[in-house]
């Protein structure tokens, strides 16, 4: 049923698939950054590695995929919470070569989570940094990805007008709403893991075109659980179902939300947490939907693959587990 | 959901409400560090698995995990393709009749499964269907060439063959439900086979009978020749059962004159047998028994038929026949064929044989679903099985008529390929069935069962690169969900390999996602822009209408047009104006770059010889950038520079007064704009502006001269 794809060199962290699932990015504790693609799109047989080499003094953490509309690039986060952007380009007839064209964070903000989504043609790159903010960026020139401005700088909190000064924030998970094109705002989900309890409970935020803003529109916790660390959440596609499906992960175990599509009078869309299933024992390290949003693949502290789907009746539970095993 | 398997994507999955855990197997030493997932295309998940850094050992293991189990493991993965690729013209021709159906009777808004017309498209398809699912059947009743062969050995039927044509007779084949019965008699005669697996037949003990029938010499004397005997009569494979009673030694000519009463005995049965009434429109060809189509004829057949069964058991022969195994053998059989329950229960193995033999000697008049189910039932009751085949699960879903039962086992036992393709014969089968599988629901984002379905399966398609491209025929058969799932699925195709970028495009014409192929050409522009290929690159752009994406490119030629205004590096860029000048409408201000490779071209002409013509038309050009309002301010100098031998020209002045006034109205805004802050210096020497200056006031005295 597994059919081994490739073997990692030793040292490595973190991996992440492209678009297509034909590139893999591959980091490493040292900085270095591999790239592997599959020889022939047919068969999905044998990855070779393209590139590799060491970008940075330190451990890649995380490395994720820029929307192919923009090229083949990532976006590396290091353990000192620098971020830096990679593309692959070919120069005046020479071979390709990964690049770096752009840096953000420092040690004093780190960058903890980053996601990028598509809004009205322009790229946005949604980061959350150590000091509880919230940074979002625009792409200036589609062609150039040196380019970014900072659109909007906020902190994860409904009331906009208190502010918190010293958060100091583990991890941060961030989901854009996956909505491809159409004339929906761009909207996205953000959670904290921070010693802040007002930051910590996942908020959609949802860009107000009118007063060129974002505003949390949803907040996806239970009144008693607003304070509680959120570990990831996932924003599952939707290929038509009269709501949104969005998954969080806080020690309580991971919660299916959904979310209506048409908001009160207060801007505000109403949400209903459909179940709290139990399953990791411990802190989830990842949440992944599958296309149709209708199975949802989750890793976490106990080292399993866990596959959670919702029964004819609607019903949510563990369909399956994978365990590891030599 | 019955069981608790209401699974949604078809996970292997056990019994039992305990989650299935499975072993992924990566080979390295443990301890393991951390995961990571992906989904890839369809139901394949990939795993990442990391082991803490440590000297000679690998890091770490990428393995990829299919997650439906295709259903069926006496299928090959190839059978399954051409399965999966064979069914796709069937469904979709049937997809079509229903929409035509529909349109042409407003009336009702489905086609209803009790209009005359609709269940022969049904049984079409599944005939269709089943064709492909495996070729020829086992003989029903065997055929015996040689006369020692009780079976020709066929191709090996599937369970998946088995099912499809035990819910085509009860859903689709509505002309048949009159004799439901018979059609299971027939339908154990060719699938038998199958219970073999797990348990005793009485096709596997006519297998093993036949092997041993070689080295057997007075067959009658065998036990087990009775045995078998009895065993195929009790499930009614009249042929086979005449045939062999035909080896019965009494036949053999040398044995003839001293077994006559023996032989007549066993001839008289052979008779019966052969000439048992059946309640059916016609059997097959060269088939035994007599079939009759209305029940008061069968009725009386019947009646006629067991009186002389009752007679010849009562006959005095009996006693005249003095092999006692032949006497007893054919007494069993005679009892059997009367009815007698425990003969019947001695002679079958498997509760569907016992059941089978119901409706052919305890209650030949069964009809309706309910009297079958209840049968059934008892005759579980009966023979126990130690673990439920799933066929047998089947059938019983089907006869206690729950579809939902019947499409968890569909969906468990034969996987998502099954379920897809049986709910057409389900929904053929009553109005309730049809309901529920067509009524929307809310908990699954607001589509139906049948849609979800058909969602499921295509998904599996997707998980394969060699059948994802039938995905879209199932996709876009579902009404809610089926587009948004498709244009995901046409998202994540590569863009990098033309032949799938081409194909990929003509998916999206064909089923009109134009936003999709647009989005799709956007990708594959950038992706060959930035990597060299820069023809490539506008040319999809161009095709995508990327208006944005191109004026950054023309700006960029701009840039580097406006460097190398001279250099032979042009030429490389040469054949992307010549792609952008063919639609310039959406290139916007690259329609500039155009008119420059045309004064670009005269020069070069200019500079090979000295023909004042060539100069002439130059000359022409260079007004037409220049007046041209597209012309970037930042060229002005650039092209006046170049044109310097144009405007000192020897033989005659090539500019007259008026478009010289014009150049030097360029030059005079031009030094204004210098003095603003944001005016970026061309990379020209600095006396360019003062050369170009002179040279126009040159010229401007020598064509006031002339004129």
């Amino acid at each position: 049923m597994a059919k081994p794809l490739l073997t990692l060199d030793s040292g490595t962290t973190c991996s992440s698939w492209n678009y297509c699932g034909e590139r893999l990015a591959a980091g490493s504790a040292d900085g270095t950054l591999s790239i592997f693609d599959f020889r022939d799109p047919a068969c999905s047989s044998s990855l070779r590695s393209t590139f590799k080499s060491k970008i940075h003094e330190g451990n890649i953490v995380k490395v994720v995929w820029l929307p192919p509309e923009y090229g083949d690039a990532i976006a590396c986060i290091f353990a000192d919470g620098i971020m830096s952007l990679w593309e692959e380009v070919a120069e005046d007839s020479q071979p390709f070569q990964w690049k770096m064209c752009k840096s953000f964070g420092s040690s004093l903000s780190k960058v903890l989570d980053i996601q990028f989504g598509i809004s009205l043609t322009i790229l946005k790159m949604v980061a959350a940094y150590s000091d509880g903010y919230v940074r979002v960026y625009e792409l200036l020139d589609p062609l150039e990805l040196k380019s970014w401005q900072l659109q909007a700088e906020f902190q994860n909190v409904i009331d906009s007008v208190s502010a918190f000064g010293k958060a100091t924030c583990l991890s941060a998970s961030i989901s854009w709403n996956p909505q491809k094109g159409g004339s929906q705002e761009s909207t996205f989900i953000i959670g904290y893991n921070s010693n802040t309890s007002e930051l910590n409970s996942s908020k959609v935020w949802e860009f107000d075109q009118a007063h060129q803003r974002w505003l949390p529109v949803a907040e996806l916790a239970l009144p008693e659980d607003k304070g509680d660390q959120v570990y990831a959440v996932a924003w599952a596609p939707n290929i038509g179902r009269p709501y949104e499906t969005i998954a969080v992960a806080t020690h309580r175990g991971l919660a299916i939300w959904q979310l209506g599509l048409n908001p009160d009078h207060d801007g505000i869309l109403p949400v209903d947490r459909i179940v709290l299933l139990s399953g990791h024992e411990g802190e989830v390290w990842q949440m992944e939907w599958d296309m149709s949003g209708m199975t949802l693949a989750t890793t976490g502290h106990d080292g399993m693959v866990r596959l959670w789907q919702s029964n004819l009746n609607g019903v949510w539970h563990q369909q399956a587990a994978f365990q590891p095993t030599s | 959901m019955p069981g608790g398997d209401g699974a949604l994507v078809p996970v292997p999955s056990e019994n039992g409400g305990s989650v299935a855990v499975y072993p992924l197997h990566h080979g390295l030493n443990p301890p393991i560090a951390r995961l990571a997932i992906s989904w890839s295309r369809g139901n394949s998940l990939r795993v990442s698995v990391f082991r803490p850094p440590s000297e000679d050992q690998a890091g770490g293991k990428v393995m990829e995990v299919k997650l439906s189990n295709g259903g069926d493991q006496e299928i090959t993965d190839a059978q399954w393709r051409r399965i999966e690729y064979g069914s796709v013209l069937p469904f979709a021709m049937l997809q079509s009749r229903r929409s035509s159906f529909s349109s042409s009777s407003k009336v009702s808004k489905s086609p209803s499964p009790y209009h005359l017309d609709w269940w022969e498209y049904v049984i079409e398809y599944s005939k269709d269907i089943s064709s492909l699912l495996g070729g020829r059947k086992l003989p029903p009743t065997p055929i015996i060439e040689e006369p020692k062969a009780i079976f020709k050995k066929g191709e090996e039927p599937t369970c998946l063959k088995a099912a499809w044509e035990m819910m085509e007779m009860f859903y689709a084949d509505k002309q048949s439900q009159a004799w439901l019965p018979e059609r299971l008699v027939d339908w154990l005669a060719d699938y038998d086979t199958l219970f073999s697996r797990t348990q005793a037949t009485i096709h596997s003990k006519l297998v093993d009978f036949q092997k041993d029938l070689v080295n057997i010499q007075a067959i009658e004397d065998d036990p087990r020749y009775w045995e078998v005997l009895s065993s195929a009569l009790a499930v009614g494979w009249l042929d086979t059962v005449v045939k062999m009673l035909r080896l019965h030694g009494s036949y053999q000519l040398d044995q003839l004159s001293n077994r006559e009463v023996e032989n007549g005995l066993v001839e008289a049965v052979a008779v019966l047998i052969s000439k048992m009434p059946r309640l059916r429109p016609e059997s097959a060809v060269g088939k035994l028994g007599e079939c009759f189509k209305s029940k008061p004829e069968f009725s009386k057949a019947w009646e006629k038929w067991r009186s002389q069964i009752t007679k010849l058991d009562c006959s005095a022969f009996w006693i005249q026949c003095d092999n006692n195994q032949t006497r007893e053998g054919l007494k069993g059989m005679l009892q059997i064929m009367l009815g007698n329950i425990d003969t019947i229960r001695m002679a079958t193995c498997h509760w569907i044989e016992l059941y089978v033999s119901h409706f052919l000697y305890i209650r030949p008049f069964t009809v309706g679903i309910e009297s079958m189910y209840s049968l059934a039932l008892k005759c579980i009751q009966w023979k126990p099985a130690s673990n439920t085949h799933r066929l047998t699960a089947l059938l019983i879903g089907i006869l206690e008529e729950n579809t939902e039962v019947v499409l968890a086992e569909c969906s468990k036992e034969y996987g998502p390929w099954m379920v897809a393709h049986a709910v057409e014969l389900l929904s053929a089968g009553s109005e309730q069935a049809e309901i529920l599988l067509h009524e929307e629901r809310y908990n699954l984002g607001g589509i139906s069962i049948g849609e979800l379905h058909r969602l499921i399966y295509a998904q599996v398609l997707s998980s394969h690169s060699l059948t994802w491209q039938i995905a879209p025929i199932y996709l876009t058969s579902c009404m809610k969900q089926g587009m948004g799932l498709l244009e995901i699925l046409l998202h994540r195709q590569s863009v990098r390999h033309n032949e799938l970028l081409l194909k990929n495009i003509e998916l999206c014409r064909l089923y009109g996602l134009n936003h999709i192929s647009s989005n799709i050409m956007k990708v594959a522009g950038v992706y060959h822009w930035k990597h060299g290929k820069k023809g490539a690159g506008v040319y999809w752009l161009q095709q995508a209408q990327d208006a944005n994406r191109l004026h950054r490119i023309a700006q960029q030629l701009f840039d580097s047009v406006g460097k190398s205004i001279s250099d032979e590096s042009f030429r490389q860029w040469e054949g992307v104006i010549e792609l952008l000048g063919s639609d310039s409408k959406s290139a916007g201000g690259l329609e500039f770059l155009r008119k420059y490779r045309d004064f670009k071209r005269f020069l070069q002409q200019v500079t090979g010889g000295k023909s004042t013509e060539a100069a002439r038309q130059a000359a022409e050009s260079l007004i037409l950038l220049m007046k041209n309002p597209s012309t970037p301010q930042r060229f002005w100098l650039p092209l006046l520079y170049d044109s310097l031998k144009l405007l000192n020209w020897q033989d005659c002045p090539l500019l007259n007064v008026s478009d010289t006034n014009l150049l030097l109205n360029k030059l005079q805004e031009l030094s204004l704009a210098r003095l603003r802050p944001d005016f970026k210096e061309s990379s020209l020497p600095p006396e360019a502006l003062s050369c170009v200056r002179l040279a126009l006031a040159t010229n401007l005295g020598r064509a006031i001269l002339d004129e």
